[in-house]
């Protein structure tokens, strides 16, 4: 029997009744979800809701240090997405993104694979209707193509626990071998939702194409709950140091030269959840620390970053790098709270991204792992080139684009205030940030050694930046499509497919008139020769069907019986 | 020094400035790093600087075939 709500439960039950308030109250009243949500976490760890269905128990409520971090920041992205989209007066996004977060925070608590598959598919249908609220034809395409992968990856995770349950006779959600079936194909499922190298397509497709509101809310939940699970099943998985790698390094030449700056956010989003599959791959207690850390981070600094970008959006109507430019004077605190996302993503001392990113370099250096080590600080200075520099520069300084708006809405401001904030006061407070992590942790990230080097490193990779564009080195940015793995299913496939299939069916048709044709001939020819030889004439037609049948009966006798006397 | 500002802006001076300040606190304290290679005097602004210039060389040289109309997907 269900003893207590789990978080995020709440959320997704009250979600129903949003439609049905007026716009002031609806607000306040998803605020109280998020408050009474958050309110279970205070029972503390332990195993708190159980439901039997069938023979089976669904572990609904489980809590340890691992969800504990994940959950407070889930719910604390939650009240900002709140704050933030409260000038939309639509009822239908505010449902989504409640349910979203409800369904979110639900499967960290999950404490087997059946009840994490049912919130991890649940995510991807309240989701979807965030792209389809872009309200362009585009966006609907890319719904469409964002929920067939989410679903797939739910299979995925299905099939898993189907064949550990089969094998096991449980699916508790714990450590899980890579070298098992049924490990691989959850590694797949986590894989897709992380974002892989090749399994990333539907992260760049999906979120550039959701509503300036819906955006925001997407980047916080569906890639972290992939990292969560990555975190509690295959931590130490030797893969994911490669796979990770990987991941920090490629997304940050897409970047470069992507011109839709929600879109660089996307690969920039790509490039950070690689900085936390190599620490769950590195798998010690100072890696897992920083995994989680930079989650929690990441969390606020990139959704500050989306935040900055929505409100461009909602204020101009674009987000394209060559058509926006010298916004400053017109939207100065959009741009300053962008600017103090785009430092703390960078890993600026002082800023949140440097006490999160100092963990895993720090856990990387103590493993002696020195390639993967000189590849993720490659990719810091990456980060810096197209999320510190590129997104404020070429949205509010740049050339004067000619535009003029105002500031981004009250509600729009305010939640970006507090977002900076909590950015500034992690970074100022590293002792504080690190208490909520899994493990106790003595580490002091700001050391002269860190500090000055960390400095050195973004200072000159600017100065590279600025040096490029001052001297008109840097090419102007470009109305275009970047070619990603999305690529494969959106003009590959349907390129070899759709060709073969008008092929074959060529073929068929061709195939069917010359049998038609044949067996008209042929039938024509037998009922000339029969109708001559008066066949079906009634005196001798009878008498000469049965002799032509006993004789047809008689042949295919003969003809199977060499089978069996052979 | 003026004409140097005001050639090469202010912003951009004040960030070279930095850069300056950056390597001459490490001449004052004892910097090392997470590994061996690191502890090279100046090492971590030699690697930013040139991190970022071949990033943007890859980044420009992918261009070309990367890169495809607004709406290549459309057609």
């Amino acid at each position: 029997m269900i003893s207590n709500f789990p978080p995020g439960f709440i959320m997704i039950i009250g979600a129903l009744l949003i439609p049905f308030l007026p716009h002031m109250i609806r607000q306040i009243y998803m605020m109280v979800l998020v408050l009474i949500s958050a309110y279970s976490l205070t029972l503390g760890f332990g195993i708190h809701s159980t439901i039997n269905v069938m023979g089976f128990d669904f572990i609904l409520f489980q809590s340890d240090s691992l969800t504990l971090p994940f959950a407070i920041i889930f719910h604390i992205a939650a009240a900002l997405n709140v704050i933030y989209g409260a000038h939309e007066k639509q009822w239908k996004q505010h449902v989504s993104i409640m349910s979203y977060s409800g369904a979110a925070i639900a499967a960290v608590h999950a404490g087997d694979l059946f009840t994490l598959f049912v919130w991890w598919e649940a995510t991807a249908f309240t989701s979807v209707f965030l792209i389809l609220a872009g309200n362009t034809y585009r966006s609907y395409r890319s719904a469409f193509r964002y929920i067939l992968i989410q679903v797939t990856s739910g299979m995925f995770l299905l099939a898993g626990a189907i064949i550990l349950l089969i094998n096991d006779g449980s699916a508790l959600l714990t450590k899980f071998d890579i070298n098992s079936l049924y490990g691989q194909l959850i590694f797949i499922a986590f894989g897709i939702k992380a974002a892989f190298p090749l399994l990333n397509g539907w992260l760049q497709d999906s979120y550039p194409e959701a509503s300036e509101i819906g955006t925001v809310a997407l980047s916080t939940f569906t890639t972290k709950l992939a990292i969560f699970c990555f975190a509690k099943c295959f931590a130490g998985t030797e893969l994911l140091i490669v796979i990770g790698a990987i991941m920090t390094f490629y997304p940050i030449f897409f970047a470069v030269i992507e011109n839709d700056l929600r879109r660089v956010l996307t690969y920039s989003l790509n490039n950070q959840l690689g900085f936390m599959i190599v620490a769950i791959g590195i798998g010690t207690e100072l890696a897992i620390n920083g995994a989680v850390a930079h989650a929690f981070a990441h969390i606020l600094y990139k959704g500050l970053l989306f935040m900055g970008m929505g409100a461009v959006l909602f204020r101009v109507g674009t987000c394209k790098a060559s058509e926006l430019g010298g916004l400053f004077k017109y939207m100065p605190i959009t741009a300053v709270c962008t600017i103090i996302g785009a430092i703390s993503i960078s890993a600026f001392p002082l800023f949140s991204g440097f006490v999160a990113k100092s963990l895993i370099m720090s856990a990387l250096g103590k493993e002696g792992l020195v390639l993967v080590y000189f590849m993720l600080l490659f990719a810091s200075a990456g980060v810096l080139h197209h999320s510190g520099i590129k997104i404020p520069f070429f949205a509010f300084f740049a050339h004067e684009s000619g535009i003029k708006t105002k500031e981004a809405p009250l509600n729009m401001i305010i939640a970006m205030v507090i977002a900076s904030a909590l950015c500034i006061l992690i970074g100022i407070f590293p002792s504080t940030f690190y208490q909520i992590l899994p493990y106790e942790i003595n580490y002091q990230p700001y050391d002269f050694s860190h500090v000055v080097g960390q400095l050195q490193l973004l200072t000159f990779a600017a100065f590279a930046f600025i040096c490029l564009w001052h001297f008109k080195i840097y090419p102007p940015e470009l109305n275009s499509t970047v070619l990603n793995s999305d690529w494969v299913y959106r003009k590959m496939i349907p390129g070899v497919l759709i060709p073969l299939l008008k092929l074959v069916e060529r073929m068929n048709q061709k195939f069917e008139e010359v049998i038609v044709i044949s067996f008209s001939k042929t039938k024509i020819l037998l009922s000339n020769t029969m109708i001559k030889n008066k066949v079906f004439d009634r005196e001798v037609g009878s008498d000469t069907l049965i002799v032509i049948q006993i004789f047809t009966i008689f042949l295919i006798l003969i003809f199977i019986g060499q089978f069996f006397y052979k | 020094m003026k004409a140097l500002i005001k050639k090469f802006g202010k912003i951009n001076s004040s960030v070279l400035l930095l850069c300056i300040i950056f390597l001459v606190l490490e001449l004052i304290g004892h910097r090392h790093g997470e590994t061996s290679i690191e502890d090279f005097t100046f090492f971590p602004a030699f690697f930013g600087f040139l991190s970022c210039i071949i990033i943007f060389k890859i980044g420009v040289s992918l261009r070309s075939f990367l890169m495809k109309d607004e709406d290549y997907y459309d057609k």
